[in-house]
This record gives structure tokens, sequence and C-alpha cells, in this order.
């Protein structure tokens, strides 16, 4: 008993440190100091109204990055840049040529608490849990188009298309709620984008079904 | 002469901030959607066919093929996905993405590739 109470008392401690060490605004300093908001905004709600607001824009949005992403991941990822898209942003015949710019690891760390607290009331939390259900799999390879534009790894071989973001990965990168509310609602998060709406079209018990897979990958 | 060209510059300038006026053009419609696997040529060549693709994407110039089509055979795709013409789930259904006038323009921009009618 005396045991699980230190224990307790240890985690609780560690949890509120990192709740009172976390800075968004010092992060949010540091994030336009590196020129990150040359490329991406970070105030929502979204902008693009049109194809060309679309195609106008530099990079991804991230006003809903601390509901789109994985902490863990999103920190190793700023300081260590792996291409996402297999094509540069917003073209459909140019290879990304990489070298997105990173961070370093001291500056990776207040990025990453200000894109966290980047939240959107449209992510419900804690629904989704990573699952491989035979249903999820069969929609997502078979009965939907979404293999058509996105990678993923299927029997240790990559498959699937280039023009939508790389799923390789994506059980790390993604939190699995924002995989089911971008399904349910996309055009809250991208008004325009080269996804079809599938709300309407698919079950929102397939859209579960699709969800848990995804974040498995 | 000059007023009455300052006033029609006028004009196009209102006419393009008014809403509705920037709506995007058919072709850049389709190279948005559409290109990512038929490509901009319309030749069924976009950056997504692969060799693991698993259908060979409709080829839009191929005129003898794109007569048998009619508009409406072709509208149903746009809109319900490859399998309302018992083709691939890879075509995707943009029903619930696309506007009608969208869809319509589409249909214009695959008639102009084909340079080709739908059978009367």
């Amino acid at each position: 008993m005396k045991q699980a109470l230190s224990i307790l008392t240890v985690c609780f401690l560690a949890v509120h440190a990192t709740l009172v060490m976390a800075d968004p605004a010092a992060g949010k300093a540091v994030f336009d100091k590196a020129g990150c908001s040359d490329c991406h905004y970070t105030e929502g709600p979204a902008r693009e109204k049109t194809i060309e607001d679309q195609l106008a824009k530099k990079g991804p949005e991230l006003w809903y990055a601390g509901s789109k992403f994985q902490r863990p991941w999103l920190e190793t990822w700023l300081s260590d840049p792996k291409n996402i898209r297999l094509l540069k942003f917003n073209t459909l015949d140019d290879e990304n040529p990489g070298g997105h710019a990173a961070l370093s690891a001291a500056d990776a760390t207040p990025v990453a608490d200000f894109l966290m607290s980047l939240t959107s009331a449209e992510v419900e939390s804690g629904v989704i849990k990573p699952k491989s259900h035979p249903k999820g799999k069969l929609l997502f390879k078979k009965k939907m188009p979404c293999s058509g534009c996105h990678q993923y790894v299927d029997r240790k071989k990559v498959l699937g298309g280039l023009s939508g973001p790389s799923l390789v990965g994506a059980g790390e990168r993604l939190n699995p709620d924002w995989i089911l509310a971008y399904l349910k609602n996309p055009t809250v998060f991208k008004p325009v984008r080269a996804m079809p709406v599938f709300a309407g079209i698919m079950s929102p018990k397939d859209m579960e079904f699709v969800s848990s897979y995804v974040a498995t990958f | 002469m000059t007023r009455v060209s300052l006033i029609l510059a006028t004009v196009l300038l209102s006419a393009s901030a008014m809403p509705g006026a920037s709506a995007s053009e058919p072709k850049a419609v389709f190279d948005f959607y559409c290109s990512q696997c038929h490509g901009v040529n319309g030749d069924g060549k976009g950056p997504n066919v692969n060799a693991d693709f698993a259908t060979d994407p409709r080829n839009f110039t191929k005129k003898e093929e794109m007569m048998k089509l009619s508009d409406a055979d072709i509208r149903n795709v746009i809109l319900d996905g490859g399998p309302a013409l018992s083709k691939s789930a890879l075509m995707p259904p943009w029903s619930k993405t696309l506007t009608p006038d969208e869809v319509a323009g589409l249909v214009k921009v695959i008639r102009e590739f084909c340079q080709c009618e739908g059978p009367s």
C-alpha cells in the first residue's frame, strides 16, 4: 500500500511538472522565429474556400495539431523530419525532395508544447482504439478507395498511391480519435482537399472500423 | 471613352470580388480532384497509378471507349464511384464533395479529352 502510494505520488509529480513546464507561448515564439509560420498557419478556423486558396498554401495548416498528432511522434519529427507526403506539397508531379527544416532538440520541445496546445473541439477523446478488425481492413483495402491515394504496409510490403499523405506509421503519428473526426467531418479541418467527403456514404460505424484499422499502421 | 473604361474596370473588379465569382474553372477542378489517378491529360496516368494499382483508371482520350458512355454514365460514376458502373471501388464517390455545377463541368472536360459525345 505504501509502495503504491509512493508510485502514485511520483507519477503525479511527473505529470504535474510536465504540465507546469509546458509553455505554449514560449513555443509559439520559437515557432515564429524559426520561420515555421511562413508556411503553416496556426489559428483556426480553416481559411481556405477555393481550390486556388488551397493551392496557394505552402504547407499544411496546424491549427488543430494538438488534436491530430501524438506528442512523442511530433517532438521527434520536429528535430528529425521525415517525409510524410511522397509528392511535394500541393503538387501531383514533383517528388517530395525532403529537406523540411529541422529544429534543435531544445527548440523541438517548446514548439511541440505549442502545437499540442492547438486543439479542436470537433475531436472527441477516447472513442477509437487501434484494432485490426476485419471489417476495417476490408473497407480500407477493398470497399473504399483509401488505398488509391494513401500508402500503407501490408504483409511487410508498402502499397498504395502517392497523392495523399502516407499512412505508413500513422499509428504513431496520428491521434486515433482525430482520424475518426476527420472522416466524419473533413471540411472543418480542410474545407478544400483532394479526398472525398465520406459522411453520408460510409456509416458512422464503418468510419470507426476504418479509423481503428488505420490507427494500427 | 476614358470614363467608360473606368466604369467598365470598376464593374469588372466588383464582379471578381463577388462571392461565387471565385468558383474554379472546370479544368482546375479536374486537375485538383481527378488527375490524381486520371492524369492532367486525362490519359489514365496519374501519379497514384503504379504496378500495384488494382485497376487501370479510365483513359478519357480513348474515343471509341468513351463514345459508349453517356453523359449520365459519366456523371453517375463521378457521383457514386466506380461501383456505379460495376467498376473498381478505387474510383471514389464524389457526391458529397462536388457541387452539381462542378460535376457538370467535369463531364464537359472529359468530353473534351475524348472529343466525342455519348450515344444518343
